[in-house]
């Protein structure tokens, strides 16, 4: 019939195996039903179904007691009951069902020679007769092919039949045949039938093949309980329903049908073969109530996932499968996913599997169930980054608040003291060369999740990322040299500036290849905050969100970077290339102040702001519970060096709020002492000052007085000489 | 050298008065401060040195406000520095809003405080609306008065105040460091009424003042004049008046007129020259789109009332303790 129908696609491709055995409650030593002519289709060998149908009906030449060339006459055991079927002579003596076709049509042509359809009384029904000759020569069976029939005639002392052909008709309807009891096969292939009907009384009917029809609904089949093959293919059928009762069911084709899906199959323990090809089918269940099912055809579905199919994996009988011509074939997966859930499976897509492929499957399965674990830990662990970052940027908001309101708010405390108890969290980090097993994909994906509830620390490629003020403490780390040199990268994320300018040293040393900043929420408020970052070693890009940093709203800060930053020739401000004409217009409105600020600054102030910020950083680093001596100086020199290159700009620096109002302190005790030491100073010398002027204003009347007191006393120049005289001897 | 009044005085409060003591400790500080490095070069040096930056205006470059405001010869001279370090942005036409000057004055001074730069702001805008944006002459002349005349403006706001709840402010004693009182504006229905003071009587009351008050005040003569040409204002009108008169502002002393605030050829001629060491720049520089619109219209003026730099260092005989930046001015 398919070879009729010419659809080579409707049976698998020659070559195939036969299967091992044929049901032993079932052998038929028949060579050739009309139907199954290879003929049609030239150098095409036979199509699927009749294959499967010869399989079925057919015993091969397995059995040495049956060998084709002497085989004149064949068994056919129906159950209980053993038929045998006399042959045309003509037969041929080989098994050749495939080179039989020459003889068939001489068989069925001559067949039809001798067949009168008469017409009866009734105009509808013509009325079937044969030959007395005829009828001994065929009691069994009936061809009437390709007859040109309408309806079914009344077929009259025929109720011997047991095989009955109506192939290539026009047949609308199936009757005037209940009284063909022991009809085993009944072919009405490529006929016009629209329903099941008019088989209820066919009790022993085996074979039905009703494939190219019109057929919308599988129906009335309540009494064929002894069905071995349903074709229906090619019909219209849109659900598989009123089959659950065919417990003797062998093989059901329901290939070129409306099917959308595939269940409803309990009950059919016998169904060894399921033909399903070319429905549109997108899920299939039931499949594992099957406990004979063999062969499995669902190529040219709609089949896109393993999941719909998944009832597979359960049925254990099952060893042939084809999944051709669906979605799921084309994925990468579809093969090993596929052996590796249908271990009991043989062939698939008319392929044998080998061990080889087994053996591939299992092992592409269980990386693929690594990567899923992996992926699953990766969720997990950016959700739990995302947890801790939302409570970073909580804590940042509520101490935000604070900050505005640090007059009204009573509470700042509590909160200060909650800060510190969840700060005390471990820090765990795994850096890439603990990861380094893993797959290559995945290591650029994730290197090292560092995690505590207030603050993160991620490094991810060559981005060092940190959440929350905590994760400046990551600094202070032993970082390894290879994740260190492959930083590039660090964004800074709900942290004060202020505080990351204390580590901004820090940076340098563990970092020294970073070259590009962020900042998210580090409350970047005033220009001179940029100050800070002159002092590192190398920055080519600086990236600052307008989101928690209210400087950038200023019209004027990318030239105050451009300006101050000048000496790392940056090349990238917020994304966006630095243009010589931002340079010059950088220089434009800060170059005044560069030179105002280092030309004009009387010369001890500028000593005492560059002693300030080599103390600061000096200071800085001490902090870092006093590293080596070494480093220090390094660093030292370096700030020295930095400060010759850049004298004019070096002024132009910015100390952290906390560590200014400190030195504003410590001024102001120098003032109070200053102003103590200048007080008594000027005391001392304004008195000083008064005396003298006292002594000014006496002098003159004391030299006076002294003038005239001399010459009253030498007026007398006698009495004087006495005097004198006296003296003198007086003294000796 | 020393003036007559020297003799009115007690040689100590002559000192204090004259803010020789200020100078006279800060330089003491200053010293102490870095005394490793001072000494290093000579203590003698290190005050040489002082008193020539105090008397060039550039010792108030980088230091603390406390210093800043203390005296004002500081004063004058801090508004002189910032209008010749940010003429630049003034010229190329930017309009910005408070908090951006405020990050600008910061620049000079880190401890500047907010509050005065919305005072100023607020003369500027006139009212709450202090997200606007302000043209550079405009803020810095609002903000010279705003700084410069800082103690006087509390005084007058708790006149005016006193005025409009209308006190006979003769009989009130004027509190000198009421700040924020003036914040308490009229409310409006009796700004709807009639608004603002009687001239008059305002200046009457401000004449007053001035004689009494410690702090510097603008010359009464200028005030009264300022004050004549209206019968009523209100005090924010005053303070832009007083903003605006430019015979205030020369008699202040620190800044150029408003027709020279964009010009000062000296450090326009430094600006070219740094232009000219961007590194990787060819000659586009001096042909660049501003050299056009530099206000060419006044030559330099002989009788500026500061002196460019190297002027300014050849007169040595000022640094004898005589800082009064008046003194300066009119030698």
């Amino acid at each position: 019939m398919a070879a009729d129908s010419g659809l080579g696609d409707e049976g698998p491709p020659h070559g195939r195996a036969p299967p091992e055995h044929t049901p032993a409650a079932f052998s038929i030593r028949l060579v050739s039903f009309p139907h199954l002519r290879p003929a049609e289709v030239p150098n095409c060998g036979p199509t699927w179904e009749s294959i499967r149908l010869s399989e079925i009906l057919l015993l091969p030449a397995a059995s040495p007691k049956s060998r084709w060339p002497q085989a004149e006459g064949y068994k056919f055991r129906a159950g209980p009951a053993e038929v045998e079927f006399k042959l045309n002579k003509e037969t041929p003596s080989f098994p050749g069902r495939l080179l039989q076709h020459d003889l068939e049509r001489n068989y069925s042509s001559r067949q039809g020679d001798h067949i009168n359809l008469v017409s009866s009384s009734m105009p509808s029904f013509p009325i079937l007769q044969r030959s007395s000759e005829e009828k001994i020569l065929y009691s069994d069976r009936l061809t009437l092919e390709r007859q040109k029939l309408t309806v079914c005639p009344i077929i009259d002392g025929e109720e011997h039949l047991r095989l009955l052909n109506f192939q290539h008709n026009f047949i609308t309807r199936i009757q005037n045949i209940s009284n063909l009891q022991r009809l085993i096969f009944l072919d009405l292939y490529d006929n016009q039938i629209e329903e099941i009907s008019g088989l209820s009384t066919l009790r022993s009917l085996r074979v039905l093949l009703l494939g190219k029809n019109r057929i919308k609904k599988i129906s009335n089949l309540e009494n064929l309980k002894s069905l071995d093959v349903l074709d229906l293919h090619g019909n219209q059928i849109t659900k598989i329903e009123n089959v659950n009762h065919l417990c003797d069911l062998r093989v059901l084709n329901l290939a070129r049908n409306l099917l959308s899906h595939v269940d409803n199959l309990n009950g059919l323990d016998s169904l060894t073969e399921l033909n399903l090809r070319h429905n549109q089918i997108t899920f299939v269940r039931d499949v594992d109530n099957l406990p004979c099912l063999q062969r499995l055809f669902l190529s040219f579905n709609n089949i896109s996932t393993f999941e719909s199919v998944c009832c597979l994996a359960d049925s254990t009988s099952l060893s042939d499968i084809t999944f051709d011509g669906n979605p799921i074939a084309q994925e990468s997966w579809y093969k090993h996913t596929i052996l590796q859930n249908m271990m009991q499976l043989r062939q698939l897509d008319m392929k044998r599997i080998t061990e080889e492929e087994r053996r591939m499957a299992s092992v592409v399965a269980k990386k693929e169930e690594e990567k899923k674990r992996e992926s699953h830990k990766q969720s997990l662990l950016k959700e739990k980054k995302r947890l801790i970052i939302n409570n970073v940027a909580r804590k940042w908001d509520l101490q935000q608040h604070r900050i505005t309101n640090i007059a009204t708010n009573q509470d700042g405390k509590d909160s200060d003291s909650q800060d510190h108890c969840q700060n005390d969290g471990s820090t765990i980090s795994a850096f890439p060369e603990e990861t380094g097993s893993l797959d290559s994909g995945l290591t650029s994906a994730l290197q090292g999740l560092s995690v505590t509830d207030t603050h993160l620390v991620e490094v991810d490629g060559d981005t060092l990322s940190l959440y929350g003020s905590g994760a400046l403490e990551c600094l202070d780390r032993n970082w390894s040299v290879q994740t260190a040199g492959m930083v590039t990268t660090v964004s800074f994320t709900f942290i004060e500036f202020d505080e990351i300018v204390q580590v901004l040293p820090k940076l340098k040393i563990k970092f020294p290849n970073s070259l590009h900043l962020k900042f998210k929420e580090t409350n970047l408020v005033m220009l001179q905050q940029f100050n800070a970052l002159a002092e590192l070693r190398r920055v080519d890009q600086l990236t600052v969100d307008p989101q928690g940093n209210p400087v950038v709203n200023f019209t004027l800060w990318k030239y105050y970077v451009l300006f101050r930053l000048s000496h790392f020739n940056m090349q990238k401000i917020n994304g966006t290339e630095v243009t010589q004409n931002d340079m010059i217009m950088a220089e434009r409105l800060f170059g005044i102040l560069a030179h105002v600020a280092s030309s004009e600054l009387p010369q001890y102030h500028l000593i005492s702001i560059l002693g300030d910020a080599r103390k600061k950083q000096f200071r800085y680093l001490l902090e870092t519970k006093g590293k080596k001596p070494g480093i220090v100086n390094e660093e030292n020199n370096d700030s020295k060096r930095l400060v010759g290159e850049s004298t004019n700009r070096a002024t132009l620096n910015y100390t952290t709020r906390d560590f200014y109002n400190e030195k504003l302190e410590e001024i102001k005790e120098k003032k109070k002492f200053c102003k103590m030491y200048i007080e008594d100073l000027v005391k001392e010398a304004t008195e000083i000052n008064m005396k003298n002027e006292a002594l000014q204003k006496l002098w003159p009347q004391m030299f006076i007085e002294l003038v005239r007191d001399a010459v009253m006393e030498i007026r007398n120049k006698n009495s004087y000489m006495k005097l004198c005289l006296q003296q003198i001897t007086d003294q000796k | 050298m020393l003036s007559p009044e020297r003799l009115a005085l007690p040689d100590y409060e002559y000192l204090a008065q004259r803010h020789v003591l200020t100078y006279m400790e800060d330089a003491v500080c200053q010293l102490l401060e870095n005394k490793e490095d001072i000494s290093q070069y000579g203590i003698a040096r290190f005050f040489t040195e002082y008193f020539n930056s105090v008397c060039q205006g550039t010792h108030i470059l980088f230091r603390e406000f406390s210093f800043i405001q203390a005296t004002p010869h500081n004063r004058a001279s801090f508004l002189r520095a910032f209008w010749r370090c940010f003429r630049t942005v003034g010229k190329n036409g930017d309009l910005l809003t408070m908090r951006e000057y405020h990050c600008l004055l910061q620049l000079l001074c880190p401890d500047f405080p907010l509050e005065l730069t919305q005072k100023a702001a607020r003369i500027v805008l006139m009212d709450d609306a202090m997200d606007c944006l302000m043209s550079f002459s405009d803020f810095l002349f609002a903000f010279q008065i705003q700084f410069y005349y800082s103690e006087f403006l509390e005084s007058v706001a708790a006149i005016y105040q006193d005025l409009l709840s209308g006190k006979n402010p003769n009989t009130v004693i004027v509190p000198t460091s009421s700040s924020g009182q003036h914040r308490q504006r009229p409310t409006l229905g009796e700004a709807s009424m009639l608004e603002g003071v009687e001239a008059s009587l305002f200046y009457q009351c401000l004449e007053n003042l001035c004689d009494r008050h410690k702090y510097s005040c603008p010359p009464p003569a200028l005030v009264k004049e300022v004050l004549s040409n209206v019968q009523r204002l209100t005090f924010y009108g005053f303070l832009v008046a007083l903003s605006k008169h430019h015979g205030i502002n020369q008699a202040l002393g620190a800044l150029p007129d408003k027709g020279d605030l964009m010009h000062d050829p000296a450090l326009d001629e430094e600006l070219e020259r740094l232009l000219a060491q961007i590194p990787g720049l060819v000659n586009s520089v001096t042909a660049g789109p501003e050299a056009s619109c530099l206000p060419a219209r006044t030559p330099p003026r002989v009788g500026s009332p500061w002196r460019p730099l190297h002027h300014a260092r050849k007169v040595d005989a000022e640094s004898d303790g005589s800082t009064e930046e008046t003194d300066e001015s009119e030698t």
